[in-house]
């Protein structure tokens, strides 16, 4: 796999880029503090973490708020099963996140950058804990390396935030956001690590240089992953917009037809694949759709594979990942994937698909976090896309997820 | 008004106001308890809670209204807010004025919840294990009908019921269905910082 701006340079194969070859390969950034704010407004730059949110609005906002107090947080938990592209860019191209973690404290007047690595992405907690080591006295000594545990939840800011505080990886009530009042009830500017590395190149070649790739309307690059029923599987860079089919056809095609796409990761939404084909991976196109680009995975669910079965195991997955802090959450996940479960191996009956649909409903909305809402939603896509599935299911218990 | 009338008044809404705060006293233990059977699902206990503290200060006015205004006892309003003010029983009727502003204090915390925060409502709520044995205490100083048979049988049940629901209550391990997988949970994302 190769790529246009993030992943261009040496071959990714290589390892992590040292800091020697990357400031001779790009230069140094010339953007910083209030001029690196607009920037990021115009270039029009959202998180890559799930929210799609704003950069520049983030940085604004935590600019104003900050009294040299403000900390960085590098978001590289990567938490969803499915993703690999967080893991794969701090593994090879672990100093443009830094460039652009040490751009933020420069621009926001932070006192303390945090880099927040999942445990178990053992050769990209190990590259950025080189690449900051190989930093300028100035950068490393105000830096350092959380590691996030190994659980779903652990990669959500208000998390983040209690893990670096508390030492514990479980959301807390928002508001106040992480941006208002964050680690060390300083007001906390969190990115997921994909953004900062666009904000090195941003702050190099400008906002004009990162809106003229795009396509369909679409601004910039990005990460995604291609998992499930594609030929070579793993991450690639695209420009915004492309489709999901040209996405497919760039990861070698499909291995098999396919029934369905899971856009998004486990927070995401099941597509028709007839209708997933011409969508174009873009936030902001996506959320015009009401759907979302969420944390970039494409997961393709070969039509031999069955969408019930594969929706159970994930279903029985969030449950498990909920940290057992709000009712709604840990009981009405836990039901509903065991309503989900007794559909696929026991085959359907009608008050399991009446419970479904009515709990769903119900557990919007009722967390401290968004978990039980971001389960519920992949179920609610789950009840559309695979309707006829769910009303007559046999009694099987077909396969684990892809 | 007849001053008997005050009188019997008083000591009647007196008496009623001690089976109300008890009977609240070990609801609120029950609702603590998230107590339920298949007679009595576990919103009622909270409910019935907070209607009977509602009416516990109803009786509680009467009572302090009509000891007040009875022209025999010349208590004066002073009594009623200012605790140990009183010339006549000075110690027993402060013990009831400090009961009732404990409850007071209780009343409007929850009434303001939402303002106040769940974290300092539950804190003033805790003063209820101080206002009932207080109250307890200032109907056998005070009352008249202290050494009456029926009073006495009135005051061990209600003495017994709240003793009985406190003792289970810390005799029981905390109530949260959810502490068991929050513990397991937590601990498998705990660690301290800067690893």
């Amino acid at each position: 796999m190769s790529g246009l701006r993030l992943l261009a340079g040496p071959d990714l194969r290589a390892g992590a880029e040292g800091y020697g070859d990357h400031v001779r390969r790009l230069g140094a950034p010339t953007l910083a503090g209030r001029p690196l704010i607009e920037a990021l407004v115009q270039s029009r730059l959202t998180g890559r973490g799930g929210a799609s949110f704003s950069a520049g609005v983030k940085w604004r906002s935590v600019a104003s708020a900050s009294k040299g107090t403000a900390v960085i947080v590098a978001n590289g938990a990567e938490g969803e099963p499915q993703s690999h592209k967080d893991r794969l860019l701090m593994a090879t191209r672990p100093h443009l996140i830094l460039d652009g973690a040490f751009l933020a404290a420069r621009t926001v007047r932070a006192a303390s950058v945090v880099l927040y690595v999942g445990q178990e992405h053992k050769a990209a907690y190990a590259a950025m804990e080189r690449a900051l080591a190989e930093r300028p006295d100035v950068e490393r000594r105000i830096a350092r390396m959380a590691a996030a545990p190994h659980r779903y939840v652990a990669g959500e800011s208000s998390a983040a935030v209690h893990l670096i505080d508390a030492g514990i990886a479980t959301p807390t009530t928002t508001p106040p956001h992480p941006r208002e009042r964050g680690v060390a009830a300083a007001p906390t500017l969190m990115q997921n690590v994909e953004t900062l590395a666009h904000v090195a190149l941003i702050a190099r070649y400008g906002d004009a240089w990162y809106r003229s790739a795009g396509r369909n309307g679409a601004v910039g690059t990005l990460l995604i992953t291609l998992a499930g029923g594609v030929k070579k599987p793993g991450v690639v860079e695209i420009e915004a917009g492309t489709t999901i089919g040209e996405a497919v056809a760039m990861a070698g095609g499909m291995s098999e037809p396919a029934g369905a796409v899971l856009l998004g990761g486990y927070f995401g939404v099941w597509i028709p694949a007839a209708k997933a084909w011409e969508l174009p991976l873009d936030a902001e196109a996506l959320g015009a759709a009401g759907l979302g680009l969420g944390c970039g995975v494409v997961g393709l669910l070969p039509s031999s594979r069955c969408g019930v079965c594969d929706t159970a195991h994930i279903m029985r997955y969030l449950a498990e990942e909920s940290s057992a802090q709000c009712g709604p959450c840990f009981f009405g996940l836990r039901a509903l994937s065991d309503a989900c479960s007794r559909v696929a191996e026991r085959g359907t009956n009608r008050d399991d698909i009446a419970r479904l649909k009515r709990w769903a409903v119900e557990v919007q909305g009722r967390g401290a976090c968004k978990h039980p809402d971001g389960a519920v939603m992949f179920l609610r896509s789950a009840l559309s896309t695979f309707s006829e599935e769910f009303a007559t299911h046999p009694a099987h218990w077909r396969q684990q997820p892809a | 008004m007849n001053d008997t009338l005050l009188w019997y008044t008083t000591r009647g809404a007196g008496a009623v106001s001690m089976i109300l705060l008890s009977a609240v006293v070990v609801l609120g233990v029950l609702s603590s308890l998230r107590f339920q059977s298949s007679g009595w699902p576990r919103f009622l206990t909270p409910a019935l809670h907070r209607n009977l503290a509602l009416m516990t200060l109803v009786f509680l006015a009467l009572h302090i209204v009509t000891a007040v205004v009875d022209p025999f006892t010349h208590l004066g309003w002073l009594t009623a807010v200012v605790p140990f003010s009183s010339y006549y029983r000075t110690l027993w009727l402060g013990l009831g004025t400090i009961a009732f502003e404990l409850l007071a204090a209780i009343v409007v915390t929850s009434l303001l919840r939402n303002l106040i925060g769940q974290a300092a409502w539950r804190l003033i709520h805790w003063l209820a294990y101080a206002s009932w044995p207080v109250a307890v205490v200032h109907s056998f100083g005070t009352g008249t009908d202290a050494l009456s048979v029926w009073f006495i049988a009135l005051s061990i049940v209600c003495v017994v019921s709240v003793t009985i629901a406190v003792t289970y209550r810390l005799l029981q391990p905390p109530a949260d269905p959810l502490a068991v997988a929050r513990g397991e949970f937590r601990s498998g994302v705990s660690r301290r910082p800067n690893q």
